[in-house]
């Protein structure tokens, strides 16, 4: 009876103090709660944003005759927006070389009709853009800009790749776009 | 004896331990360490086609937080946007310089404006200048994917 009891307690087995550990344990938990922080849900519109140039349009060479389509054009030439603000900041009108596109904020109509517009000049091979230039008014919104922004980046450069090239300059009260050559 | 016969109620610590544990674990890859960077007070404009950026090479992009007013916040301290952007430009060339690709011209690595959404252009526009003089091409332009609800 000596015996097995001895050797019950020689084989008992090691009971590890967990409280400690469990202490330690809580200690980081507490540290994890409380500087926890979700991830906001952001996404980025990434472009190359060169200085502005000045208004000088650039002749477009014809490609030589090497298998180019005919009359296709290889000159490389900036595309020029404007953006008109209203009173509350929000877009008033968008001017696409000259000639206006859009009038009133920029709703889902709006947005349409400028993507179809850039579409259609970006679709034609006489003219490769391959910049954007956009003069805004200086009251513009960043948000409602920013709507500008996304319909030009989703243009393709004569090279297949999304528009990324876009440069920005303020428009004076009286429209005229600073720091550019008349 | 009178020892052995007083019960101690030792309560089995070791499934706590393992639900403390995946709780430990489920936070550690969650946290984000970038999040002391941004100022989350700021409205961004609400873009669906913004995507999460796609980061190529070792150099950390500058983070820029412009709120309504125009005031540029860096880590949560209010900066001065010259001297700021000046001394950033400064401090890349060195690193550029230490890894063996001096800037010659543009810099490789991009700044990340997150800019409220009612902040004027103008406003924005000066701090997209100051960055172009110091030799910054490459800007995000932040903006929320969805509208948070809250």
């Amino acid at each position: 009876m000596r015996r097995s009891k001895r050797r019950r307690r020689s084989q008992g087995s090691v009971e590890m103090n967990l409280a400690a550990m469990l202490d330690m344990a809580f200690q980081l938990l507490s540290f994890f709660i409380l500087t926890f922080r979700p991830a906001p849900i952001e996404g980025q519109l990434s472009l190359n944003l060169p200085p502005p140039v000045p208004i000088v349009k650039q002749d477009a060479q014809p490609k030589e005759n090497n298998g180019g389509e005919a009359g296709e054009l290889v000159g490389l030439d900036t595309l020029h927006l404007q953006v008109m603000a209203n009173d509350r900041g929000g877009v008033k009108q968008v001017i696409l070389e000259a000639n206006p596109v859009v009038q009133g904020e920029m709703n889902d109509q709006n947005i349409q009709r400028l993507d179809r517009e850039l579409r259609r000049i970006f679709g034609t091979k006489m003219i490769a853009f391959d910049r954007i230039q956009i003069a805004v008014e200086r009251r513009v919104r960043y948000g409602e800009l920013m709507k500008v922004i996304d319909v030009c980046t989703r243009q393709k450069t004569p090279d297949g790749q999304q528009m990324r090239k876009i440069s920005f300059t303020e428009l004076g009260a009286g429209g005229a776009a600073a720091g550019q050559a008349p | 004896m009178s020892e052995m016969n007083s019960e101690r109620a030792e309560p089995n610590l070791t499934p706590l331990l393992d639900l403390v544990f995946q709780l430990i674990t489920f936070f550690m890859l969650v946290i984000n360490f970038k999040g002391a960077a941004m100022d989350m007070s700021l409205k961004l404009p609400i873009l669906g086609s913004a995507r999460p950026l796609d980061r190529q090479g070792k150099l950390e992009p500058m983070l820029l937080n412009i709120d309504a007013e125009g005031e540029v916040h860096s880590f949560g301290q209010l900066v001065e946007i010259e001297p700021f952007v000046t001394k950033e430009a400064r401090l890349l060339k060195q690193q550029l310089a230490v890894l063996g690709t001096p800037a010659t011209g543009d810099f490789p690595v991009g700044v990340i404006i997150r800019a409220d959404r009612a902040v004027p252009f103008h406003l924005l526009n000066h701090v997209i200048e100051v960055c172009q003089k110091n030799g910054y091409r490459q800007f995000s332009l932040s903006a929320m994917t969805r509208q948070e609800t809250r």
